[in-house]
Formats: structure tokens, C-alpha cells, sequence
């Protein structure tokens, strides 16, 4: 079979002001990538680490993006693509929110899951017959098709910072049954929860040379035996690991501790003592806690968000990230602000949930966002955001340390930070956590 | 957040966005000479697009399949109240006026006014 060129790219976007940025190697690409038959010949450019080469040769181009902040930049790289004639597809997570606007940008457009499907697509392009649209919205591929990513597109240096390999991202299931207000989840993969098969996730955890991951996964709370049985068969594989919620129950946390649960992101919606509790036990087996603080639903004043922000100081979260909400296309959200006529902004570079872009309904769109700006302000006051960062890191490099599974940091990238040279003059809290850094290492020695 | 029968005299099966399979519910009410399309979302029993998602579309496919002229009706959409905490998922009802350039208009409808298409 004839090899195809296909230039792959996952386009940038502006990260928000005032927080540390990482860059994290991503996911969906290297899913698609999986999906495409063997004689196609992959080149991946990362926009966000590495400059777009328009001129590199290629057959076919094919634009992957998972947030709405990407999709402009997207339409602009479709523009550039086809002033050198050639022909451009797009799929993932922001292609499907935006698809009746991705049509207007590309060439084609794919929605839904693409195990079992990509071939199809690459014949009909080269048959002259490529659709405008391959639809498999709501019909699902057999989750146990869902293979091993294409890591070794990656270009590794380029997500390191001053030596330290950022997380690998991964997926141990699709689909969630929870549909909540301003999620986009359930239509994007269903309403079903689908767990990968133990053993696939195993064989596929086990083949990726990263120690530290982040499951991605919308919930791991969703069917308490499988979360079980994959903790269990995990565990010797020794991996450290960040996810979203895990099941309160103290056996679930306690296997989950076994395997390798480094912290979670949990939802810190009230001030009640469940919160407390919740955090509190996570704590207790050793696992960390990075809260995630939405702001502006319609039941939020802004006394309310003050509490909120005050509460986060009595919880001892190791980190935390607020957001202010954003009306995403397909989510109830949306629907309600756009029928209440309090949709102001469509710009879709501002939907970055940084940036207010509705009407809220107990305060000024001014005034929601001071209180987020007041919020990241006044919860990394005493301890900036990459210092409680690194804290995290030390506790996971020393669990590390005494399983036997720790790595020092890569020194021949020391000076660098995702591709680029480490500004030197901003040293404040880097000197600090760089000392530590060594220290930690010395202790290794 | 299963939405109560109440709601609805049938669930009328759409085809959503790109063909998507879709429900919602459906109630057809003759007020005052006025042909009243209510339709209501159905949350976790509708597996597809949403009723404001779906929109014009929807409206369309309601009045093929009932004979309808959509310049002859008032077309409603409910948010059914399905009993949650959460104060976003209360009952609401928005009149909604189609346009061809897709900038809908939508009017929520005061108690008053529910109460009077319902006979409640």
C-alpha cells in the first residue's frame, strides 16, 4: 500500500494570564493516531510547544482539538493549509461542540469516536470521494477496541519542565452517566458509562515508559467492582497517578491509595462539613486533593462565592483551580442562558472559563470576575501555585523513592521549560523549589 | 432526574442534530383559538439533542407529523421541574418566535400564563 503523509497538528491556544503553565502531551491526537491504518505516515506538531511548519510535505492534513479556545486558531491553520491546496479534516472534542460552524473551515469533518472508522476516511479522501461529514455521533465502537495510544509521536523534550516529564494522560473509560449542568460529557460520549476491559487497560498502562499519569476519565466513581478490580490489577505496576473523583468508601480509597493514586481533582461546590469530610479522607489515605471552584451559576451570590473562597482556607486543599462557568455549546447550561437572553459574548476565544461571557444572574459580569481574580489571588497569597505544585511532587517523588520507581530529573533539560530556555531573572519562587528539588534528590543518594 | 408524565401526552421521537436520535416530550393544547406546541425536555430519557439545541428543527418535524403550519401555532418550550436540588432545573416555560437567520427569540411566560394554556 502507497504511504500516505499526514500532518497531524493540535493547534494552540492563549493560556490564561497569571497562572503557571504547563503543558501536558495531548490525548486526543495521539488517540486518533491509533485509529489511522499503517500506511499512513504520521508527523504531529504540538502548536502549543513548537512552531506550525506550513511548507513540511505532506498529503493530507488532519486538525485534532479538544477545547472551544482552539477552534479559531484551528479555522486560521484550515485557511493556511488550504492556500497550499491542500485538503484538511477536523475531529475531537471542540469539532463536535462547533461542528455547524467546523463545516464552514474544513474539509471534512468527523464526529464521534474513531476506532474502527479513520481507514474509511483515508480511502474515501483518496478516492476522491471524501464526505463533508462522517457522523457516528451516538454510535459508539466496542470500548474494547480502544487500543493503546500513539506516545510515540510525542516529542518528549518539548513537555519537561526544567527536567521533570509532565504526566502522560489516559483513559481507562468513555461515556458518563451523570449529566451534569454544565457539562458537555454526555453528549460528546454518551450517557452510558463504558469502561475499558481491566485487562486492555492493564496491558495499555503497562506499556507506557511515563511512571506518573493522569487519568482522564470524567469519573472513576461510576461502578464501584470495575473501579475495584482496576485498582487491584494496577497496582503492581507501580505507576503514580492523578484523576478525577474516586468512590467515597474506605475500601475504594484504600485500593485506590495501593495503586498509586497520587490526588484527585474534586468538586468543591458548598461549604459543608461533607466537603470537610470528603477532603479530609482522601487525606487520610495519603492521597492529595486539588479542589476545583466554579463560579456564576445562578444560585451563587456573591456572598455565596466569599464564603466559598473563605471555606477553602478550613479544608487544607493541597492545590486549588477556579473557573468561572462557561455556557458551552450542548450543555443545559447553554440552553438556559441562551433562551434567558444572557449570552453576551460568542466569541469563542473567550470561552476559555476565565473570562465572563454571560450575564450572571445575582451580580455584575464586572463583578464575577473580580471575585475570581480575587479568588486565585487569595488562595495562592501565602504559597504561590507552583510552590504547592512542587510540594506534591516532592510527595509523590518520595512514595517514589521507597517503591523503588523514582527517576531523577533529566539535568541535560534543567535549563529548559517545554521546549524553550528557562527564563533566569524570574527566579523568585524557582530558586526556591529548585533547591529543593535538589535536596530531594540528595536524599535519594 | 426523570422528568413526571405530567409533563407530556407523548414522547415524540426527533431526529436531532446531524440525525441524531432524540425525544422529547409533547403536548398539543387549543387555547382561546390558539394551537399551543408544548415541548419539554426529557433530560436523562432523551438520548440525543436538547429541545433548545434542536429548535426549528424540532418544530418542523412536530408539524409534519401533526399536520401543522408553524406560522399557525405558539410554540412553547418546558424545562420540566424535575425535583432537584439544584434551583437550574425548576419548571420554566419560553415562547419561542423562529427566525431564518437562526437568532430565535425566546419569552419566558409568567406563572399566569402557564397556568392559563394548561388549565391548572
Amino acid at each position: 500500500m502507497e504511504t500516505i503523509k499526514l500532518k497531524l497538528i493540535y493547534p494552540k491556544w492563549n493560556k490564561l494570564p497569571g497562572q503557571t503553565t504547563f503543558n501536558l502531551p495531548p490525548h486526543g491526537p495521539v488517540a486518533f493516531a491509533a485509529t489511522l491504518p499503517e500506511y499512513v505516515d504520521i508527523s504531529f506538531t504540538d502548536e502549543n510547544v513548537e512552531p506550525i511548519d506550513f511548507d513540511e510535505e505532506c498529503d493530507l492534513v488532519a486538525l485534532s482539538m479538544m477545547l472551544t479556545t482552539q477552534v479559531k486558531r484551528g479555522w486560521a491553520i484550515a485557511d493556511e493549509y488550504h492556500k497550499r491546496g491542500k485538503t484538511v479534516l477536523a475531529g475531537g472534542i471542540s469539532t463536535m461542540l462547533h461542528a455547524e460552524e467546523m463545516v464552514n473551515h474544513v474539509d471534512s469533518v468527523f464526529l464521534g469516536e474513531s476506532e474502527g472508522r479513520s481507514e474509511q476516511v483515508i480511502q474515501d479522501w483518496k478516492n476522491g470521494c471524501l464526505k463533508k461529514i462522517y457522523n457516528y455521533i451516538g454510535n459508539m465502537p466496542d470500548i474494547a477496541t480502544v487500543g493503546p495510544c500513539r506516545r510515540d509521536l510525542y516529542k518528549r523534550d518539548l513537555y519537561n519542565h526544567k527536567g521533570v516529564q509532565m504526566v502522560d494522560l489516559f483513559n481507562a473509560s468513555r461515556g458518563c452517566r451523570f449529566s451534569c449542568y454544565p457539562c458537555a460529557v454526555s453528549y460528546l460520549g454518551g450517557r452510558k458509562f463504558r469502561p475499558r476491559p481491566v485487562d486492555k487497560v492493564v496491558e495499555d498502562m503497562a506499556g507506557i515508559e511515563n511512571n506518573r499519569l493522569f487519568i482522564v476519565d470524567n469519573s472513576l466513581a461510576q461502578d464501584k467492582q470495575w473501579e475495584m478490580d482496576l485498582f487491584r490489577a494496577i497496582a503492581p505496576l507501580k505507576k503514580k497517578w492523578i484523576s478525577h473523583t474516586i468512590e467515597d468508601d474506605p475500601e475504594v480509597l484504600d485500593l485506590a491509595a495501593k495503586a498509586g493514586a497520587w490526588y484527585v481533582y474534586q468538586a468543591v461546590y458548598d461549604t459543608s462539613d461533607y466537603i470537610k469530610e470528603r477532603v479530609k479522607r482522601y487525606h487520610d489515605y495519603g492521597i492529595g486533593v486539588e479542589g476545583t471552584i466554579l463560579f456564576g451559576l445562578d444560585n451563587q451570590t456573591e456572598d455565596d462565592i466569599k464564603r466559598l473562597i473563605d471555606f477553602l482556607g478550613e479544608i487544607d486543599l493541597d492545590l486549588a483551580e477556579f473557573t468561572i462557568f462557561a455556557p458551552f455549546p450542548h450543555t443545559k447550561g447553554h440552553d438556559d442562558l441562551l433562551r434567558q437572553g444572557r449570552i453576551f459574548d460568542f466569541d469563542w476565544d473567550h470561552y476559555n472559563a476565565g473570562q465572563v461571557v454571560y450575564q450572571p444572574k445575582h451580580m455584575t459580569p464586572e463583578k464575577l470576575q473580580d471575585l475570581y481574580e480575587y479568588a486565585w489571588k487569595s488562595f495562592y497569597a501565602s504559597e504561590s501555585q507552583e510552590a504547592k505544585m512542587f510540594r506534591l511532587f516532592c510527595n509523590v517523588a518520595l512514595r517514589e523513592m521507597e517503591d523503588g520507581t523514582y527517576r531523577p530529573r533529566d539535568r541535560r533539560l534543567a535549563n529548559k521549560s517545554f521546549g524553550r530556555d528557562v527564563d533566569r531573572s524570574k527566579r523568585n519562587v524557582n530558586v526556591r523549589t529548585e533547591s529543593q528539588m535538589l535536596n530531594l534528590e540528595a536524599l535519594k543518594q | 432526574m426523570k422528568v413526571s408524565p405530567e409533563y407530556y401526552d407523548e414522547i415524540f421521537p426527533f431526529k436531532g442534530e446531524w440525525d441524531l436520535e432524540s425525544t422529547c416530550g409533547l403536548k398539543i393544547r387549543e387555547v382561546e383559538g390558539k394551537t399551543y406546541v408544548i415541548v419539554t425536555e426529557l433530560y436523562q430519557d432523551n438520548p440525543g439533542t436538547s429541545v433548545t439545541y434542536a429548535g426549528r428543527k424540532l418544530a418542523d418535524q412536530i408539524c409534519e407529523a401533526k399536520n401543522l403550519k408553524l406560522e399557525d401555532i405558539v410554540y412553547l418550550e418546558c424545562t420540566p421541574n424535575t425535583n432537584s436540588k439544584l434551583s437550574f432545573y425548576d419548571e420554566e416555560y419560553f415562547q419561542v418566535d423562529f427566525f431564518a437567520d437562526m437568532q430565535h427569540k425566546y419569552r419566558q411566560l409568567s406563572k399566569e400564563e402557564v397556568m392559563k394554556i394548561l388549565g391548572r
